[in-house]
């Protein structure tokens, strides 16, 4: 496994804060071996475990929360090809070995080398199956858009894993929507919802658009930032609705009635993936853990060593 | 001979140098660190207000995480460490 990687056992991929943990080459490998990876697996659960590492992730409160965070890596560039990873039908479910092994890699280092154990320093209340693993790869071929992580600032043909905390996927339907906006209306409401963990308004979501969907937003010609512009207009809601729901504290006001609060900040809070089968109505909405205690990450994976 | 591959990996044994204890707290400065959760702030500004009273203790200083996620910072505990002799870290929600 360290051969596929081209690592030695004691390099040091990083430190996680706070809990005097450093995260080594050979326990990441063995880790990679118990979850089935192959060895030219490698590469992308290394970088995402350095990712995972970097401050900007600021692991301790995702990893740890009640709120019980799925780690979701999101692969781009050519290495998808090399490995057979699923940017198609059935990408979030059963069935494909580099999904389901990477992922799996990643969670049991986190387990194992990062000290997040359930009951430990893993204190979510409920968990969600996505910890178990989380992996897929972007369409880049069929995609609207560049590749999310040119988007996020590397080359073309550099490959590249992208993490992000998120602690519940849900899908989204529109089967009628010929146009962007009554879709992304039902984006915007999925955003919104009063049972967001965060409604002070720094949020942050990972929206993965599937084929019916992502071929309303080709013809449109929208490009990503229209997109995450139209759901920050949209994913709004009154403070009366927070105050009524007790998300808020104190009675509504008559001004809480008019008065909106945005639940988002930037357009680049809003990531955007272009994935999933071509048939069906269906696209998937992962919120995460807001713009401010915990941001994606997106490092380069290093082809050439494996 | 079979080798055994062990998965696992302990926490780094640092020294923590601790501060020593104050026998009395009578006169001495409060340092709050607040991780920015609902009511954290309003959680330890009570506290506060019972140590005030109950052992005359003042609260001079309050350093705000930039989230819960992250540690405090080098430059905040600086200045819990220039302005307060005892300091209470705490958590809302």
């Amino acid at each position: 496994m360290l051969a596929g990687g081209g690592l030695r056992g004691d390099e040091v991929f990083g430190e996680i804060p706070g809990r005097n943990t450093v995260v080594v080459a050979d326990k990441v490998a063995i880790n990679a071996v118990l979850a089935g990876c192959r060895p030219d697996y490698f590469p992308v659960v290394v970088a995402a475990v350095k990712a995972l590492c970097h401050p900007d992730f600021a692991y301790h409160g995702p990893a740890s929360s009640t709120g019980g965070s799925a780690i979701v890596l999101v692969v781009n560039g050519p290495i998808r090809h090399r490995v057979g990873l699923n940017a198609g039908n059935n990408l979030f479910g059963q069935g494909t070995r580099a999904n389901a092994t990477i992922g799996r890699a990643v969670r049991l280092t986190m387990m194992n080398v990062m000290q997040t154990r359930p009951g430990f320093f893993d204190r979510a209340t409920l968990g969600n199956p996505g910890k178990y693993s989380f992996c897929f790869a972007e369409n880049e071929e069929e995609s609207p858009w560049p590749p999310l992580h040119v988007e996020r600032g590397c080359r073309p043909e550099e490959s590249a894993v992208t993490v992000y905390a998120s602690n519940s996927l849900y899908q989204v339907y529109n089967q009628l929507a010929a146009t962007p906006e009554p879709l992304l209306r039902c984006f915007a409401d999925a955003l919104s919802n009063l049972g967001l963990p965060n409604v002070k308004g720094f949020n942050q979501a990972l929206l993965v658009f599937a084929g019916e969907h992502s071929e309303v937003l080709a013809k449109s010609g929208w490009s990503r930032r229209e997109v995450a512009a139209f759901l920050i207009e949209h994913a709004r809601r009154p403070l009366a609705d927070f105050k009524r729901a007790t998300r808020l504290p104190g009675e509504p006001t008559a001004s809480d009635e008019t008065t909106v609060r945005a639940l988002f900040e930037r357009p680049e809070d809003v990531l955007i993936v272009s994935a999933g089968g071509r048939a069906g109505s269906w696209s998937a909405c992962l919120p995460g853990w807001g713009n401010k205690w915990t941001k994606a990450v997106t490092a380069v994976i290093e082809e050439g060593s494996a | 001979m079979t080798k055994i591959f062990d998965p696992t990996a302990a926490p780094v044994a640092r020294a923590v140098a601790l501060a020593a204890r104050p026998v009395e707290l009578r006169g001495l400065r409060l340092g709050l660190v607040e991780n920015t959760k609902f009511n954290s702030d309003t959680l330890l500004l009570k506290l506060a207000d019972r140590l005030r009273e109950r052992h005359g203790i003042t609260m001079t200083h309050m350093a705000r995480k930039r989230s819960p996620s992250h540690e405090v910072d080098e430059r905040a505990i600086a200045a819990l460490k220039e302005r307060s002799d005892v300091v209470v870290s705490g958590i809302g929600d």
